[in-house]
């Protein structure tokens, strides 16, 4: 008789385990599917009690469960205020801008009429006349409009200009540049330490933000309060703006291709 | 058009500013105004058939061995070397001035002006141009109007380069 090699004898073990298991195995099985036969025919003559009984509560909902749910949230204001600011915040926010506006509209009776041109009594009627429906909240944001009123596209080393968008009638947009770049410069070697570039300069009712790219730097003049979606939405638009100036360097040559490719990046899209 | 940005360097009171505002606005005062930091002009010049906008850069005056920052320098095309022919501490030491602008610049020519020449007699004035060892490209006065123009064009020439 042959003895039975080592592999041999580890099969037979192995066949004895699974014996062992499944025997149980399959006494567990039949149990469970009678049990789920058994289910289906319960659920059969259950499923429209079911049924009856959600449309019921969904027609009940409130009877039923109002009273919990306003204590629920009860509790829930109660242990979390802050959540709870925030969410109403934007509500209030809009409230106490129009409180604020109405007193803002009593002043502006009385407002200088030397301000600046940009803030004239005119300027501000004219924004706020701009066919935008009378509600309060809308004037305070007119008055305050974010709103670019120069924009220069400037060779960074040179100063040169290559386009430029504007509002007013700037008398030699060239020497602006020219002198922008100086005034960079001198800022840049003067105060700050190695690749540091001047971003912002502020005036009283204006000020200039300045995005830098490797061969230009883009200088944007905005009046009014700059908010922050404002902003973003213009580093965005001043990044997309320089992507296809950098990618397309014929417009660096070509000034009124320049000027209309600005015009449709940072104004129309504003 | 082509733009080419110019620069005027040189000692404090030499006439720099005299010799842009008698260029671009065809003035000239007596005041002495010292420039601070640097002042921009702009001016469209005509040379050998075409348009070239030119901006001028009028850096402040400097003294002694006083360096011009690097990055007044960054992209220009061309330099002027202003001196004041009646003043000599203005160019007795104008071979370290101008190697010094050559290496802030990068820039290989640099147009070289006398200035004030009304100021000294004939005689004067060659007495003071043989003290010097570099190559003077021309005399001018800003005063009288005298070779300020073809200053200029030597400089668009060098700029144009
Ligand atoms: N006589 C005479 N005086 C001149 C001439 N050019 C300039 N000046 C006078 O020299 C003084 C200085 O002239 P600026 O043009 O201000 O000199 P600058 O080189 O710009 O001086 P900084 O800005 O300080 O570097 C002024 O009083 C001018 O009127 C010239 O050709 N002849
Ligand atoms: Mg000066």
């Amino acid at each position: 008789m042959k003895k039975p090699t080592e592999d041999n004898k580890k099969d037979n073990r192995f066949e004895l385990l699974r014996e062992l298991l499944l025997e149980d195995d399959r006494e567990k099985f039949t149990a469970l599917s009678e049990e789920i036969i058994e289910k289906e025919k319960l659920s059969k003559r259950v499923q429209p009690l079911v049924d009856e009984k959600i449309e019921d509560l969904r027609q009940k909902f409130p009877e039923y469960f109002g009273d919990t749910i306003t204590e629920t949230i009860k509790v829930q204001i109660r242990d979390s205020q802050d959540e709870v600011v925030e969410a109403l915040y934007p509500i209030m926010g809009k409230l106490v801008k129009k409180a604020i506006v109405s007193e803002i509209t009593k002043l502006s009776d009385n407002i200088n009429r030397t301000i600046q041109e940009k803030f004239s009594l005119k300027q501000i009627l004219t924004r706020f006349f701009k066919g935008k429906n009378n509600d309060a909240g809308v004037v305070l944001q007119e008055v305050f409009e974010p709103i670019i009123e120069e924009v220069f596209v400037i060779e960074k080393d040179s100063g040169l200009l290559a386009g430029n968008f504007t509002r007013g009638n700037i008398a030699d947009k060239d020497m602006v540049s020219g002198m922008l770049t100086a005034i960079k410069s001198f800022a840049e070697d003067a105060f700050s330490k190695e690749n540091q570039n001047l971003e912002d300069i502020k005036f009283d009712s204006f000020q200039l933000t300045i995005k830098n790219f490797k061969t230009i730097y883009i200088a944007i003049a905005t009046s009014g309060v700059l908010n922050s979606e404002f902003r973003d939405q213009l580093a965005d638009n001043v990044n997309n703006l320089a992507e296809v100036i950098l990618r397309d360097r014929t417009y660096l040559k070509d000034e009124l291709k320049l000027n209309a490719l600005i015009e449709t990046y940072l104004i129309t899209q504003n | 058009m082509i733009a080419k940005k110019v620069l005027l360097v040189g000692n404090f009171g030499v006439g720099k500013t005299s010799l842009i505002r008698r260029f671009v606005l065809n003035q000239f005062s007596e005041d002495y105004i010292s420039t601070i930091g640097v002042r921009v002009s702009s001016k469209v010049v005509a040379y050998e058939n075409q348009e070239i906008k030119l901006l001028i850069w009028d850096v402040a005056g400097t003294s002694g061995d006083e360096k011009i920052p690097k990055a007044y320098f960054l992209g220009a095309s061309a330099a002027m070397f202003v001196f004041d022919v009646s003043r000599e501490e203005t160019y007795l030491t104008i071979d370290q001035h101008l190697a010094s602008i050559k290496a802030l610049s990068g820039l290989q020519n640099i147009t070289i002006v006398g200035n004030k020449k009304d100021l000294l007699s004939k005689d004067e004035l060659e007495a003071v141009l043989a003290k010097i060892t570099v190559k003077i490209d021309l005399i001018t006065s800003a005063k009288e109007d005298e070779n300020v123009e073809d200053a200029f064009l030597k400089l668009t020439a060098q700029a144009l380069k």
